[in-house]
């Protein structure tokens, strides 16, 4: 059932939780420094995380039997810990790139493992392994420009962006029918608007000396999209083409960066990034929304002929 | 003379366990389900005022019927999940996602019997019941089992009824809101012996 009150409730709980324990940590060290403000995300993305689920009265079931069980408690945790090596300054930049890319290329197979697309019923083998392939490239690719983007320009646009893509993702999926896959997106989502906060609250309330998005919660919002996406896609009914405009609409931000634009205030930067962002994303929800109309909305008991309610 | 009135016996007494053996195997009738005389249908409490009903439409299995020492006959089903049909293309499509059936983790509903007891007008059945990835033993009462030879082929039915708790097998517990836990199947089955 769609309870709105309690997807806010949770996202409030995930993100109050989250930066509170991001920015009690990074009080701990004066000067703080990026190092340890990518550091400090790491427990307080998880702290939200579980605080949110936790919110949702999330069901675990051990060991996870669905895509979405083993997103959350394999996919999620592996990232955090994996940014969590990665965080560390003696760790080589090339070793951290490996861990995230050997994340990604095992990504669809952990997701999609069990199920119909991977035991043949679905096409033929190499037709899974041509999807896995071709999904863990799309990962790789969006991680890594937006990573290179993240450290050409400061920190809170290509988190927000993330944040509506998740968004978009996580209402895009519930309006198509799967609804505890839409409500996965809301804990996840609200840890990208807690981490605009804290990166702009590390850069004492201004755009201009804000951080850099910190490593780790780029990972999380990367790995958290992708995600969602691909079990709505080939668990749930999005649309192979719905995906990929969430998918890749954050990486439009990249537009900002055309000369006579990148140089202008931060501000200005960044609200036309995230924009160029939305305008697609809006596209995807309006959509969703009508295909919901036609569809769903009869089966909630919304729609004119009764006699069609679940 | 003693040698070969024992080796005589000895190959009366093997003759005799051996025929035995193969009269046993004989006596167990092999029969496909046949999908065009049966059928699997369910109901579900609707906002505990009402029935939905429903059928799955793809459905296959095979029994083996051994009438001499019943406990020999064996029971197989399997329901393709995504047949599900309740007169309502949107609402079948909805009950094949995640939050409901979740057919493209779990394809299948499958029942393969364990231990099979004849019982006064029928069988009690006991199996392994798999339904969205948890897999419990239940039992069954099948009643019938008159046989009819209908152009040359003998053809044996069956009907059951269980219930189920959707809650025990699994389901997300959110969704089970407006439609009710409990379900109740009922299958009627019709075998033409290969």
């Amino acid at each position: 059932m769609l309870e709105p009150s309690l997807y806010l409730e949770a996202m409030a709980s995930a993100a109050i939780i989250s930066a509170a324990c991001v920015l009690a940590i990074n009080a701990l060290r004066r000067p703080a420094s990026t190092t340890w403000l990518n550091l400090a995300s790491i427990p307080g993305i998880g702290l939200g995380l579980v605080t949110g689920y936790h919110m949702l009265a999330w069901r675990w079931t051990l060991p996870p039997v669905n895509g979405l069980d083993r997103f959350l408690m394999i996919v999620v945790p592996a990232t955090l810990v994996i940014e969590l090596i990665a965080g560390f300054p003696a760790v080589p930049r090339w070793l951290a790139w490996l861990l995230r890319m050997s994340l990604a290329s095992m990504m669809p197979r952990i997701l999609l493992h069990g199920s119909v697309h991977l035991s043949g019923n679905n096409g033929t083998p190499w037709q899974a392994v041509a999807v896995m392939v071709i999904a863990a490239l799309l990962l790789v690719i969006l991680w890594s420009l937006l990573a290179h983007l993240s450290q050409r320009s400061r920190g809170v646009p290509i988190v927000l962006a993330l944040y509506l893509a998740t968004q978009c993702a996580g209402l895009t999926i519930m309006m198509a029918g799967y609804i505890k896959g839409g409500a996965a997106a809301c804990p996840l989502a609200a840890i990208l608007v807690a981490a605009a906060l804290w990166t702009w609250l590390a850069g004492s309330g201004r755009f201009a000396t804000a951080p850099s998005i910190s490593p780790a919660v780029l990972g999380i919002g990367i790995v958290g999209l992708f995600g969602l996406l691909l079990i709505g896609i080939f668990f749930g009914r999005i649309s192979i083409v719905s995906g990929l405009v969430m998918l890749l609409a954050p990486l439009l931000c990249w537009i900002t960066q055309i000369s006579w634009l990148r140089h202008r205030q931060a501000w200005v930067v960044g609200s036309i990034g995230l924009l160029l962002v939305a305008l697609p994303l809006l596209i995807v929800l309006l959509k969703a929304k009508h295909d919901f109309d036609r569809d769903m909305a009869p089966l909630l008991g919304k729609g004119k002929a009764s006699v069609l309610q679940h | 003379m003693r040698r070969l009135f024992l080796i005589g016996i000895g190959t009366l007494i093997i003759g005799t366990v051996v025929g035995m053996g193969s009269t046993s195997a004989q006596a167990a009738d092999e029969y496909e389900y046949d999908q065009v005389h049966s059928s699997v249908s369910f109901k579900a409490r609707h906002l505990d005022i009402s029935w939905i009903h429903g059928r799955f439409n793809d459905v296959s299995g095979k029994f083996s019927l051994d009438r001499e020492q019943p406990s020999k006959s064996t029971f197989e089903l399997t329901i393709n999940v995504d047949s599900v049909d309740t007169a309502n293309e949107a609402r079948d499509e909805h009950l094949r996602q995640p939050d409901y059936f979740d057919t493209k983790q779990f394809p299948t509903i499958e029942f393969k019997s364990t231990r099979t007891k004849a019982i006064e007008g029928g069988y009690k059945v006991t199996g392994d019941f798999t339904m969205h990835g948890t897999t419990k033993t239940i039992t069954i009462v099948l009643k019938g089992g008159k046989e009819h030879d209908f152009k040359k082929a003998k053809r044996v039915a069956f009907s059951t009824e269980l219930t189920l708790k959707r809650s025990d097998f699994g389901f997300d517990e959110s969704a089970i809101g407006p439609i009710g836990d409990e379900s109740l199947i009922m299958i009627d089955c019709e075998g033409v012996r290969r």
